[in-house]
Formats: structure tokens, sequence, C-alpha cells
């Protein structure tokens, strides 16, 4: 089948998301279902097919999505309702809408310095006389950190059973002193 | 005129610290939260006013911990119940929003309670968390509920407030997101932004128009 020529051809929109929380990475065919289930759900099989939802790219934290031109009001609204990809909670934030793939790959170079997280918790400025890797605790729990955004810090409960993600800052985390010498000693 | 969301859950019964709640709820674009048994702060440069959300409890109560919690300056929020509660609660001095209309029977909130809370300024909450995490039957069923409500809201004219009751981070949607789903049952840009600033509307103190001074 030729191709058709530009004037006959569909015209579309393409979306630009932000994937919370930072650092996950989806599969791109899994948070294709995941985009099709909550518009599917949201407006039906109808709309769906008008609508004619796509995932084209996931890089640098960002999806970039695709759409038919005058559904994209329709498209951000059903992506506002996607909360979870296979089980994984994540949350698609809808920060740019464009008639080009190129520019949305140009916003994301834009907003990547702003916005990329570091992994690991030797990006946390440890307090003077700190020896060794700083422990972290939030409340009288202790965590370990996965990743720093900022202040934003996103830590693991330590534990067997508990070990789910909280949504911290770095004014909520205490040191542990875990050098310090006790006085039985 | 703030921009608040009217419920959020933070740390213990969340996975969200109140302050990084408040910085996520500064990026999508609000001004204050309501934090549920949280005390009142300003951080990240958002207001964070302390809620009281009471449930399950018999109106009595109700009347007795609104008048508890008055001058404190915390939300008081009430579950939904059947009709008669509904109608007593909406009446009660020091009680703010009503909330839970979602789940609540078709019949929980008619054209009695709507003139009462209008009368009462008790504002009615929508929220977005079944909007968001909910599928099927429990969506369509809380669509419905928001549509009829927002016939008696042009018709009696009580306030409205919007929340996520966001237990993450993750569950925060921005303010343009939030007219998107609000659009979903009839709310336009202007319907949003009055329902933004409701708890505004519902805390103030509510100075009479006419002063007497003898």
């Amino acid at each position: 089948m030729s191709v058709r020529p530009p004037t006959l051809r569909e015209k579309r929109r393409y979306l630009l998301a932000r994937i919370d929380p930072a650092g996950t990475m989806p599969d791109a065919k899994d948070l294709y279902y995941a985009v099709y289930e909550a518009v599917v759900s949201l407006f039906g099989d109808m709309a769906a097919a008008a609508m004619q939802p796509s995932v084209l790219a996931v890089e640098e934290g960002y999806v970039i999505l695709r759409c038919r031109r005058g559904a994209e009001r329709e498209f951000a609204i059903a992506l506002s309702t996607l909360s979870a990809c296979r089980d994984i909670p994540v949350a698609l934030r809808v920060r740019a809408v464009s008639g080009t793939i190129e520019s949305l790959r140009e916003r994301i170079a834009t907003f990547a310095p702003q916005e990329s997280p570091v992994v690991g918790q030797d990006s946390i400025p440890a307090d003077e006389g700190t020896y060794g890797t700083p422990q972290y605790q939030f409340g009288s729990t202790p965590v370990e950190v996965v990743l720093l955004h900022g202040h934003k810090v996103d830590v693991l409960e330590k534990g067997f059973k508990n070990t789910r993600r909280l949504f911290l800052t770095t004014e909520d985390l205490e040191i542990i002193h875990a050098t310090t010498i006790s006085d039985g000693l | 005129m703030k921009i608040t969301d009217a419920c959020v859950y933070p740390f213990p019964a969340g996975d969200s610290s109140v302050s990084r709640l408040a910085l996520e709820a500064r990026s999508c674009g609000y001004d204050s939260i309501v934090a549920v048994d949280t005390p009142a702060a300003e951080t990240c440069g958002i207001v964070v006013i302390t809620g009281i959300f009471l449930s399950g409890i018999p109106a009595k109560d109700v009347q007795n911990r609104a008048k508890k919690s008055r001058g404190t300056g915390a939300v008081v929020s009430v579950q939904m119940g059947d009709n008669g509660f509904n109608r007593a609660v909406a009446g009660t001095t020091g009680v703010h929003i009503l909330r839970g209309i979602g789940a609540a029977d078709k019949r929980a909130f008619d054209h009695v309670a709507a003139r009462i809370a209008a009368d009462n300024t008790t504002a009615l909450d929508i929220d977005l968390s079944p909007l968001i995490f909910g599928r099927g039957h429990l969506r369509q069923k809380t669509i419905h509920r928001y549509l009829d409500l927002m016939v008696l809201h042009r018709r009696f004219e009580f306030p409205l407030t919007l929340s996520s009751s966001a237990r993450s981070v993750l569950g925060l949607r921005a303010v343009r997101e939030v007219a998107g789903l609000c659009s979903l049952f009839g709310m336009d840009e202007t319907d949003v932004e009055a329902a933004l600033a409701g708890v505004g509307r519902v805390t103030d103190n509510g100075e009479a128009a006419v002063k007497v001074i003898q």
C-alpha cells in the first residue's frame, strides 16, 4: 500500500508526560496496555477507536504519547486516571502537547537537567564528623534512600515485611550515627 | 482566593510526609492543602490546614466534636450517612464539609438537605479518587452521584470543595487535570475555580453583611 500524500494523512498530536515516581522506567508495551485500558474504561471502545492512543517512546523518565488531533484533551483526562502499570503504582503528568515528536524531544532536553533524579544515598550531604555510609531514619523507622531529587527523597523502609516506598523530603530524614561508640564499651 | 485540596492523608495513613505532599501540591498548582490529623503549618510555600474527619459516629457526637473544634482553625469533615443524618449534620454549626456522596445512597442527599447546607454554608465534597482509581460500576455510580449533585448545586448554590483524598504523592492531580476530570460531570472552569476555593469559603468566619452600631 502506497503512502498517502500529506494532505490526506490523519493529523496527530503528541503528548509529553513525566513518569512518577521518578526513577521508574516501565516497559513501553506495558505502559501502552495501561494507557489503553485507562482510555477504554473511561470513554469506551468507540472513543478509544476515534482517539487512537499510542505510546511511542519511554525515555529519560518521560513518555511520548500519540493521539488524533482534537482528542488530546480527552486523552489527557484519561491519562490522569492511570494509576498503575503492571501493578506498579505510577502517575503520568502531562507536561506538553505538540504537533511533532521532535519538539517534545527538545522539551525533554530542557526539562531533564532540572528534574533528573539521583539514584542512591551518597548524594545526600552527611553531617560533619559522620564516618562511613550514613544511616537514615524517618521517625523511629530506619530507612534506605533509593532516590534523591532536589528536596525530594524516596526511601524504602528497612525490614523483612514492611518495605514499602515512602515519599519524603530531606527535612524529614534524620541521620543515625552508626559509628557512635556506646557507653558500655 | 486560595486553591485548596480539601483532603489528603499524610504519613502514617499514607506513604508520603506532609512536607512532600506540600511540595508536590505546590508543583500541581495548589496553595493550600487540608491534611487529616496533622498540625497546621506552612511548609514549602503551602499552607497546611488541620483536617478532622468524622466517620461512623451519631449526629449527637458530631455536634459535640464540632463544638470542641470550634476556633481551632481546623476543617471538620463528616462522612455522609442516611438522609436524616445528613440533614442533621448539614445544619450543625462547626461542620464544614460533608464527604462521601459518591458512595452514599441516592436518596441520602436530597433537596431539603441541599437547602440546609446552603443556608448553613456547609460544603459538599467532590472526591476525585473514585474517578482516578475506580473502574467500572464504582466509577459509573460516582459520576452519576456527582451529576445529581451538580443539579442540586445549581439550584441551591451550596458550596463545593474538591479533594484528591491522596494517600500518596502519586494520588495528587494538577489543577488542570482536576478541571478535566470535573468536566466529566458537567463542571466548567468557573465551577472548578469556585470549588477549589470552597474550603476558604466555608472556613471564613462569615462576618455579618450588616453590622448594627449603637
